[in-house]
């Protein structure tokens, strides 16, 4: 069932159509990938999905309510959360003290929110550093922080933005379980992310972008070999090994 | 400074010490005789209520407002107008300059919320004096700029003196239960990042409109009480120069802890008045401390006690 629609969605940027009439779904209690080279769209989608901007035409319906234009803290609270890719915690507060600011403006009540941040910091394997400023903390600590922050309330939606990049391998695989671990509790996520082999083990369907359109969607897999998605990661005269190496990272082991 | 303790534990341990200071502030009369040493030690107390005004929006909210010593000078005149053209009494007067400044800061704050940095303090100033020159133009009405007599509640300095210290606890408590609340880690979630407060369901909207409109009407309470005191309204309450005052009083004393402003209204105007004999300097002097001060002890003289004091992070 879709849980989020998006429906000819367009904004433009000085003339520059930056997400030019998208469309597609999100449905319930899946990873949906979003994909697509730099300069596609992606983050913008976010925004406008976040509301961080309005759209110029088009809808977003979640649940089949009209959240187009809402303003993103409405957003949050109705459960659409997202991630930035240059993370945003409070800086000068305790990364303890960021989630539990966070389930506070969910409406969450201070007791259970400290108790709810005491499990997230120890499933985020944050607690060596959970009464550390977040200003202090590194670059990966502060994404997994986001995370908790934004599951402090189970979230009706979560939107990832690059939340791989640049990060510790180590805290990576911290990052993939627990979203493996809450997509098997029934989370949805949409997940942006230029690092294909976490797409594929972590996405059900992916939608790709390009040059503010939607050129593919649907199956993962099938994305991954439409011709005009490899065309558009890696220039023109694909061929069939380099399809398999934008899925896996390793020409010829899906070749066929 | 700050790394290793939660919010409310850091915040308990701040309204403790602004305690310490209240108890050291109210054995004072015991010791000094003195009707002026009082009467300075009462300023400075006035002092520290907008300091922490100011500190409410500019440490834990990050909006940085130009405005208080306006606030204080429209609070004064609440009171002064309402005794002198209608002779009601100071009962409800003060009062009525909390009501006043609260509404003229919550419409400040509305027209100032999209702005940020630069343009909110320039933006603040900019109502500051124009509220100044107005009132000190309107001779008719306000009797510009040589004042207006106001009424008072007593003529005894110490009662005086007990009656700020009272409105300074009064202030602390309140302080104490908002910073305490949801509404003081939305204020700083704000400060720290206002995109990443809104991505978390935080009304950034509402939060800096209720800061906004706590701070004015504290500058206003401050600001009307003073007047009662000295019997005497005048634009001068609300120079510019009084607002660099209490911005370098948060600064040397450290922003965003309630101790730091306290300590810092005390310091400051105690080591002004002893200035004067050195001639007009006091500008000179702590102009140059807030810029020492901001680029090598951002925490302030507090900052630097307190991470002496507080005992080591543990759990």
């Amino acid at each position: 069932m879709s849980l989020l629609s998006i429906e000819k969605l367009s904004v433009h940027f000085g003339g520059v159509a930056a997400v030019d009439d998208v469309s597609f779904d999100v449905r319930e209690g899946e990873v949906c990938g979003l994909i697509g080279p730099n300069g596609s769209g992606k983050t913008t989608v976010l925004n406008l999905l976040s509301g961080y901007l309005a759209p110029r035409a088009g809808r977003v319906r979640m649940q089949g309510d009209d959240i187009t234009g809402l303003a993103p803290d409405r957003l949050a609270r109705r459960g659409v959360l997202r991630m930035f890719q240059m993370t945003r915690v409070f800086a000068r507060m305790s990364a303890f003290d960021n989630l539990v600011t966070a389930g506070l403006a969910r409406g969450v009540g201070e007791a259970e929110s400290d108790r709810r941040a005491k499990a997230l910091i120890d499933e985020l394997t944050l607690g060596p550093v959970q009464f550390l400023d977040a200003g202090q903390l590194s670059g990966g600590q502060r994404k997994l922080l986001e995370f908790g922050m934004c599951f402090i309330e189970p979230p009706i939606v979560a939107m990832l933005d690059e939340p791989f990049a640049a990060v510790h391998p180590v805290m990576r695989d911290v990052m993939a379980s627990f979203i493996r671990a809450r997509h098997a509790q029934g989370a949805t996520f949409l997940l942006v992310s230029h690092d294909m082999p976490i797409v594929v083990d972590l996405c059900q369907r992916a939608v790709c972008m390009n040059a503010g359109k939607v050129i593919a969607a649907g199956d993962i897999h099938a994305v991954l070999q439409d011709h005009d998605v490899i065309e558009a990661y890696l220039g023109e005269s694909p061929d069939v090994g380099a399809a398999a190496s934008l899925e896996l990272g390793d020409p010829g082991r899906n070749a066929s | 400074m700050s790394a290793g303790r939660l919010w409310p534990e850091r915040l308990r341990f701040d309204l403790a010490a602004t305690l310490v200071l209240c108890a050291a502030l109210a054995i004072v009369p015991i010791f000094v005789q003195s009707p002026y040493t009082l009467g300075i030690i009462l300023v400075s107390v006035y002092f520290a209520i907008i300091a922490l005004a100011w500190n409410l929006l500019a440490g834990y909210a990050g909006q940085f407002s130009l405005a208080p010593a306006a606030f204080a000078m429209l609070g004064a005149y609440t009171t002064a107008l309402l005794d002198h053209y209608w002779h009601v009494p100071l009962v409800v007067g003060i009062p009525a300059a909390i009501v006043s400044t609260a509404l003229l800061g919550w419409v400040l704050g509305k027209l100032v919320l999209n702005l940020s940095g630069p343009y909110l303090a320039l933006t603040t100033l900019a109502f500051a004096e124009i509220a100044r020159v107005v009132i000190g133009n309107s001779y008719e009405f306000t009797r510009g700029d040589q004042g207006m007599h106001v009424a008072t509640l007593t003529q005894s300095r110490v009662g005086y003196y007990y009656i700020f210290l009272v409105t300074l606890l009064a202030v602390i408590a309140l302080l104490y239960v908002l910073l305490r609340g949801r509404l003081g880690r939305f204020m700083m979630a704000i400060r720290d990042d206002p995109v990443g407060a809104s991505s978390r369901g935080i009304d950034v909207v509402r939060t800096k409109s209720i800061a906004f409109c706590v701070s004015c009407a504290l500058c206003g309470l401050a600001g009307s009480l003073y007047g009662t005191f000295s019997q005497l309204v005048s634009p001068e309450l609300g120079l510019l120069q009084q607002t660099g005052l209490v911005l370098s009083m948060v600064v040397i004393g450290g922003m965003s802890t309630l101790t730091g402003s306290l300590l810092g209204a005390l310091l400051v105007y105690l080591s002004s008045e002893w200035l004067r004999g050195f001639g007009n300097v006091q500008i000179i002097v702590f102009a140059l401390l807030v810029i020492l001060f901001a680029r090598y002890l951002p925490g302030g003289l507090w900052g630097l006690v307190a991470g002496r004091l507080r005992p080591a992070a543990k759990r």
